[in-house]
């Protein structure tokens, strides 16, 4: 009766993304639809119909310029929330358990359960991405710069999400973050406009937001061009989504939070 | 695989929670390959903690467990244990067949494998009419059905059934009975907890006593009644989970 094989934890994290990404494909409407309207009617009514009454930002017409923080946004809000909100959801109701006893390692368990995030962010991604260009023709000047700032950004909003997941105690917590911290960091980032036009101290403070980097990065991808140095941009985002990686990392490692 | 010839071995097994409370106190514990073990006590003896431990959802704070011979930790350990929880803890995203299959998949089998012994599981455990109905819907007869399955679904060595039977009509309950039986005589260690004496009597050859993080007795169900000198399992249990109250009445 008993068949005994040998442990396949591979096996196991491929499934367990697979069960994350599935679980974002069933709530299309409200993970992958809703997020891309959202970000579309901004770049309408932002971009479209004010941006013939704004002069060119940094070289670009104003609904081009917009277009890269937006979508960086979009994507940010995307991993976080669908980590923290799946997370919680099975600590909550404590299926997260067939999980925690399965053979498999604390760094696969911690892979597979922010994959849905990564997943979910990377199609609301290409889709902003394939209608902003034929709406503003927002074009992707360093497209391997973008690559690698899409991929800093999926890393670290994942992470904060699954860390959040483990933390929350209910569902508030979990917007609590999005509506006070992500969200109020990223518009003041740089999205709708660029730091030079802001008065000291503004533009001095806009640089200890740490999305400011962020959205630079990826606008670099797409415009060629940033408020900051490239090299900064990418270093303080890559130091940040190290940082939180590495928390969510040592919450499956020693299960705190996880296991009582 | 086993060298002792034991399916369980905890050695001063210890767990204090952060709020200070020590749910379990230097438990020694030993269940032998193809026994049907059973566990009972009273609520907040460590009967949940004791599983929790055995299945790598809390965090021990002393102590050894070993499955099969090999650590509680280790890969292999727990590919041979399945676990039916107390509360029906079912991923509300998943039909049954998913369910099944995702489960089989965590535990490294192959899609193949995985989908046939879903199929298998549906059949056995009579839910082929709730195949592709999502966790929230079943009813607490299907959901209890599924728990079952799930844990078995992975052909383990060491199954861990915690009040497998709480809240479900005397039919499904003997149903179930005859499903461990027969899971037992086919060579599954059985681990059972349960509040229900009767439960033990007619399904358990080994009963361990737990109370305040210990295990007080241990024997055959006849055993028991000989050591303590009663008629029937209930009155073992009470006057053996009775004592440390008694004492502290006395004292």
């Amino acid at each position: 009766m008993n068949e005994v094989t040998a442990p396949q934890p591979w096996r196991g994290l491929l499934w367990l993304a697979a069960r994350e990404c599935l679980r974002v494909s069933k709530l299309w409407t409200q993970t992958m639809l809703a997020p891309v309207v959202s970000s579309i009617l901004f770049i309408l009514v932002f971009g479209l119909s004010l941006g013939s009454r704004i002069q060119q930002v940094s070289g670009f017409e104003y609904q081009v310029f917009i277009v890269p923080g937006l979508i960086a946004m979009a994507m940010a809000q995307a991993a976080y929330s669908n980590n923290s909100s799946s997370i919680f959801q099975a600590r909550s109701d404590r299926y997260i358990d067939d999980v925690l006893a399965a053979p498999m390692l604390p760094w696969q368990m911690h892979l597979g359960l922010a994959i849905g995030g990564v997943f979910r962010a990377i199609v609301i991604g290409a889709a902003l991405l394939a209608l902003a260009i034929p709406l503003t023709g927002v074009p992707v000047e360093q497209p391997v710069a973008l690559l690698a700032a899409v991929a800093l950004l999926v890393a670290l909003f994942g992470a904060l999400g699954v860390v959040v997941g483990v933390y929350a105690e209910t569902f508030d917590h979990h917007t609590f973050i999005n509506n006070i911290v992500i969200l109020p960091l990223t518009f003041v980032g740089g999205v709708f406009y660029s730091i030079d036009i802001l008065p000291s101290p503004w533009q001095e403070i806009s640089h200890a937001n740490p999305l400011f980097y962020l959205v630079n990065a990826v606008r670099y991808g797409f415009l060629g061009t940033t408020d900051v140095s490239v090299a900064i941009s990418f270093a303080v985002t890559a130091a940040i989504a190290a940082a939180i990686v590495g928390w969510s990392q040592y919450l499956f490692s020693t299960g705190k939070r996880l296991k009582p | 695989m086993n060298a002792d010839a034991s399916a369980l071995s905890i050695t001063g097994l210890e767990k204090r929670y952060d709020d200070g409370t020590l749910a379990l106190d230097g438990l020694d514990l030993k269940v032998p390959a193809g026994e049907f073990f059973g566990l009972l006590g009273p609520n907040g003896a460590g009967k949940t903690t004791l599983i929790n431990a055995v299945c790598n959802l809390i965090r021990v704070t002393g102590g050894e467990v070993s499955v099969f011979g090999r650590p509680a930790t280790s890969l292999e350990a727990r590919r041979m244990v399945g676990l039916a929880e107390q509360d029906p803890n079912l991923d509300r995203f998943l039909t049954v067949r998913e369910a099944l299959l995702y489960h089989g998949g965590y535990y490294g089998l192959t899609r193949r494998r995985s989908a046939e012994r879903a199929e298998e599981m549906i059949d056995v455990f009579d839910l082929r009419a709730k195949a592709d109905v999502r966790a929230p819907k079943l009813s607490g007869g299907m959901r209890r059905r599924l728990l079952l399955a799930r844990a078995l679904l992975h052909q383990p060595g060491l199954v861990i059934l915690d009040e497998p039977t709480a809240g479900v009509d005397v039919e499904l309950r003997r149903e179930l009975w005859r499903y461990i039986r027969r899971l037992h005589s086919e060579g599954t260690t059985i681990l059972l907890t349960t509040h229900y004496l009767e439960e033990a009597e007619a399904l358990c050859e080994d009963i361990a006593l737990i109370a305040d993080g210990r295990i007080v007795a241990r024997s055959t169900p006849d055993g028991l009644k000989r050591q303590f000198g009663a008629a029937t399992l209930e009155d073992v249990y009470l006057k053996a989970v009775a004592k440390p109250a008694e004492h502290e009445a006395a004292a």
